[in-house]
């Protein structure tokens, strides 16, 4: 699946499993929190990136972080 | 007046067209022979008449590409054409290939190019929209019809014209985008477009630009599957000792994070051109969430952690590059048994 900030592009190029990542230039992270949040948020990133790898999709499916 | 330069077009051909011989003769080396031969003889007639032609055998174009093409460009730079016309290659796949990356080549040294092939020939893929490609179908029975429009695209490109885009003129599209003014703001055009659709006209001005396949089946069962971390953000190991482009990347690379709980700092960096890198490189786990998918492994969050991840820049690469990547990439990680991917982009 894809980590994007820029999930439609994705849509149109045709990725199914796509989660809209945190910013174009940190999709997995955010440099304005402090680390300890900030790992947590990648943490739940990649927690729900493995979420959307188990659940069956209709073609380019976008997801948000918190569902 | 100076009586007008006449504009050089050259003429490339596979060793069947050029006379030298059939698949017997396909690994022939390339030649430069004068004025036009084979199907170029019919290009004078729209004024596109080659004054070289250019011929190689199509195996030994495949078998010896950087070599051959070093002697083809060599001698377009000798001659400085103003067009290079590639072909027709109809449906063929190797002549068809050579066309597209000589065309391709040409592209970039600044020359004028037109071919004609299958729209799915891996020529139009090769040329990476250097050349105004004409469609045609995969037999030379189409050869009559086809040399016309060639002839008349190069005659116009020869005097440096700038042609219209390619329903109006007849080729297939480049995959480049032109800056066009319109005559009403978009908010307008946007509306206009609308009405029209309810009414029953349905029009893009963008087309879809990738094949679509349907999303795979769910993972069954995380808890064995194996997972690999891919990326276009274009990180690599500090110094980016294989050197890969920051921009229209022409490979993909692997690096073992076998050992490693994280992307540390220092160790790793982004040469990506397309965004700033700042935020990246304090922390690369932001661009490849290595150390969070490390801890999640630990606590039997899903199989197991691939042992390479593998990484490539975005900017300006084409989309058949780009798609060429990720079957590469792909091919790799089935043969590893990879089951899910987390694919990271910028």
């Amino acid at each position: 699946m894809f980590v994007t900030a820029l999930p439609t592009i994705a849509q149109m190029v045709g990725a199914n499993r796509i989660l809209r990542g945190v910013s174009i230039t940190h999709p997995t992270g955010d440099p304005d929190l402090s680390t300890g949040v900030e790992a947590a948020l990648r943490r739940r990133i990649v927690e729900r990136a493995l979420e959307m790898l188990v659940t069956e999709v209709g073609p380019t499916t976008i997801w948000e972080l918190q569902p | 007046m100076d009586g007008g330069a006449r504009m050089t077009i050259i003429h490339y051909l596979n060793q069947f067209f050029a006379g030298l011989g059939g698949e017997e003769a396909a690994g022939h080396e390339p030649v430069k022979l004068d004025g036009p031969r084979g199907p170029g003889r019919a290009f004078a007639a729209a004024g596109a008449a080659p004054d070289v032609t250019l011929a190689c055998g199509d195996d030994h174009f495949a078998e010896h590409e950087p070599e051959v093409l070093a002697t083809l460009l060599a001698w377009l730079e000798e001659l400085r054409p103003h067009v290079l016309i590639c072909g027709p290659s109809f449906g063929s796949g190797r002549y068809g290939y050579a066309c597209g990356v000589l065309a391709r080549e040409a592209g970039r040294r600044g020359v004028a190019v037109v071919a004609a092939m299958t729209p799915d020939s891996p020529g139009v893929m090769a040329a990476e929209g250097a050349a105004y490609i004409v469609p045609t179908g995969s037999s030379v029975a189409s050869m009559k019809a086809v040399l016309p429009s060639m002839a008349r695209l190069a005659a116009r490109l020869a005097e440096g014209e700038t042609l219209g885009g390619p329903e109006e003129e007849g080729y297939l599209p480049r995959g480049l985008r032109v800056m066009v003014r319109a005559e009403h703001t978009g908010a307008r055009r946007a509306i206009d477009q609308l009405l029209d659709k309810l009414a029953g006209d349905v029009r893009t001005e963008v087309g879809s630009t990738g094949d679509r396949v349907p999303p795979v089946p769910a993972v069954s069962d995380l808890h064995t599957v194996r997972l690999a971390l891919v990326t276009e953000a274009g990180c690599v190991p500090q110094g980016n000792p294989d050197r890969l482009p920051t921009r229209h990347a022409n490979v993909w690379l692997r690096y073992s994070i076998a050992d490693a709980d994280s992307l540390g700092a220092g160790a790793y960096e982004s040469v990506h051109a397309g965004f700033d890198t700042t935020a990246g490189n304090d922390d690369p786990n932001r661009l490849v969430p290595l150390d969070a998918a490390r801890a999640l492994e630990r606590d039997g969050a899903f199989g197991v952690l691939h042992d390479s991840f593998y990484t490539t820049s975005g900017v300006d690469t084409p989309v058949a590059t780009a798609a060429k990547f990720g079957q590469e990439i792909a091919a790799e990680l089935r043969e590893a048994k990879v089951g899910a991917v987390i694919l990271t982009g910028t």
